[in-house]
């Protein structure tokens, strides 16, 4: 058996010394440079703006918005759209056990040391984040509910109809919960051999009673599942497959490496998208606004 | 006969030259005279312990700047700034929540360069964030994670987290309602995991809700905790990218 270090030494390139400049000066050079540059630039930004501090501490009264510092705010807006549970903690902890996993799927050692090393590499690239972009911007537009907005205004403002109101029928396109409230879940249940499927679907019975006390296990909300964790999670295992597929069948995908590609840039995309979003978009109550029409209240 | 020719007279730079760099005293700090030629060029680089982190010579595409755009070295810069600014910081503060906020307006109003140090502080552990994540870009995008260097994709991952950790330990410490409700919103996302979440919660802010507890342990965590582990994985990085031999390059 070949060692796993004899086979590291193997994937290596060969050393061209001829190749090879000197650190001093060629490298050490370049860092003191960037790192020059970048302490008068962090000198001048320091002089110019001032580090934000409000009011002291005081618990007994919220600032509407809250809001966790701007790099977890991707989180706090996927918060909005799901069960906390999978929010906060599922899927960031999933997203990096992946991010980890990369190097352990895609081995090939081919294109490596070159940026964008495979043929189709840069399309797979701007197509993955600007799809994953606009997709994820469609989705918190929807599940803010600005559709129902837009088209109310565009059709009253047209003049045809002064006071349309979203129909009702359509009660349940509002946004995600509108899966849960708008369906009329009370009259969905039907018999099969003497047994009503389900005469409550949102206290299905689970549990035998008496084995469980954890209310959530004895009995399942469904319509509130479905809104809170099935769609969510279908849509985040969903997209990335049908990404993978629609470029495989564009035949721009012919390695693992461009599968990586693909999603890692999807992934740039929504992280960036979930984070402009979050703090900048989201005012009282975290509703969807421009941003300058955002103000925060002491409550 | 007598060799007529002089010896050739030291021009007034080189005078100066030997002054400074072959002097008894200079020669037991640095070992080699100024790196002018390129055997000095590698001692220089071989016996010093800072440069050493260094091979003496490396691949000629990878001091392009288009390579690595010097965004690993940067945020490594980023950290050692942060440390420097981040012990001054330690001599005007104190983490107890009568004091903490009233020691930030103090280092503002009345010391001395106190706004300017909080400032650079501040923005350096933001600079540093965004550093690492288009480090963490131009690492991925140069197909760097392959092997040999799985491993140390995962010390980089491993990094990252810990890189928001200690900003968001810091975010805490001056005790104004930025600070409070940015941690309290937090923290409540972690005491929603559906395992361990609010005992994780309550392990972190040593109660159920951010107070004076919350303080002292996010106080340790961000100025010592976190930049011990950091600063080993730190090590452990800079170490595997030599022992990997050197940057990715393309068989
Ligand atoms: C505190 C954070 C980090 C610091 C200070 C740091 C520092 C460095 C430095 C100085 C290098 C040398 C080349 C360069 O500058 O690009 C490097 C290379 C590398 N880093 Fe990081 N890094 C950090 C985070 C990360 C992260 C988040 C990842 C990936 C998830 C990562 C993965 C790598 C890999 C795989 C290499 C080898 C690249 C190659 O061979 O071309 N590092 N790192």
């Amino acid at each position: 058996m070949v060692s796993r270090a004899a086979a590291a030494i193997r994937t290596r390139p060969r050393r061209e010394r001829e190749q090879e400049v000197l650190v001093w000066p060629d490298l050490v050079f370049i860092e003191f440079i960037s790192a020059l540059i970048f302490s008068i630039a962090l000198m001048v930004l320091s002089a110019m703006v001032n580090a934000p501090l409000l009011n002291r501490a005081d618990p007994d009264t919220t600032p509407n918005p809250s809001k966790a510092p701007w790099y977890f705010l991707n989180l706090q807006e996927l918060l909005l759209h799901m069960e906390p549970a999978w929010a906060g903690v599922i899927v960031p902890t999933i997203a990096l056990v992946l991010l980890a996993a990369i190097p352990y799927w895609d081995r090939d050692t081919e294109g490596q040391g070159v940026w964008f090393g495979t043929k189709f590499a840069g399309r797979l690239t701007v197509f993955g984040f600007t799809a994953a972009t606009l997709i994820t911007s469609l989705l918190i537009i929807w599940d803010g509910s600005l559709h129902v907005v837009w088209t109310e205004n565009i059709i009253r403002g047209l003049g045809l109809n002064s006071d349309f109101s979203w129909p009702g029928g359509l009660d349940w396109f509002r946004n995600l919960r509108g899966f849960d409230t708008g369906i009329p879940w009370e009259s969905l249940g039907f018999t099969i051999g003497g047994f009503t499927m389900f005469e409550d679907w949102r206290a299905i019975p689970l549990g035998i009673p008496g084995t469980t006390t954890d209310p959530w296990l004895l009995n399942l909300n469904f319509p509130s599942f479905l809104s809170q964790q099935i769609i969510p999670v279908a849509t985040m295992v969903g997209l990335p497959i049908a990404f993978v597929l629609f470029c495989k069948m564009l035949g721009w995908i012919q390695t693992r490496r461009d599968i990586a590609l693909l999603i890692f840039s999807a992934f740039i995309g929504v992280y960036l998208t979930t984070t402009i979003v979050g703090t900048a978009f989201r005012g009282q109550g975290q509703d969807l606004k421009p941003p300058w029409d955002i103000v925060v209240l002491e409550e | 006969m007598a060799n007529l020719e002089r010896a050739p007279r030291k021009s007034f730079n080189d005078l100066i030259y030997d002054l400074i760099f072959k002097n008894y005293v200079w020669q037991s700090i640095f070992r080699t005279g100024y790196p002018n030629t390129p055997r000095n060029q590698m001692l220089a680089v071989a016996t010093n312990v800072f440069l050493h982190l260094h091979p003496t010579r490396i691949h000629r595409t990878h001091v392009k700047i288009t390579h690595t755009y010097c965004l690993g070295g940067l945020s490594f810069f980023m950290f050692l700034g942060l440390t420097v600014t981040g012990v001054l910081l330690m001599f005007y503060y104190v983490p107890s929540i009568e004091r903490a906020y009233q020691d930030i307006q103090e280092l503002e109003a009345n010391v001395r360069f106190g706004q300017l140090l909080r400032n650079m502080h501040r923005w350096m552990a933001h600079a540093m964030i965004i550093l690492v994540l288009l480090h963490m870009m131009r690492v991925f995008y140069t197909g760097a994670y392959k092997p040999p260097r799985e491993f140390n994709w995962v010390v980089g991952v491993v990094l990252f987290i810990l890189t928001l950790l200690l900003s968001f330990t810091g975010y805490l410490l001056p005790w104004d309602q930025l600070a409070f409700w940015a941690i309290t919103v937090g923290t409540t996302m972690v005491g929603s995991a559906p395992v361990l979440g609010d005992e994780s919660k309550f392990l972190l802010l040593g109660g159920f809700s951010v107070g004076p507890n919350a303080l002292i342990r996010f106080y340790t965590l961000h100025v010592i905790g976190l930049p011990l582990v950091i600063s080993i994985f730190m090590a452990v990085h800079f170490w595997r990218v030599r022992r990997d031999g050197g940057l990715a390059r393309p068989l």
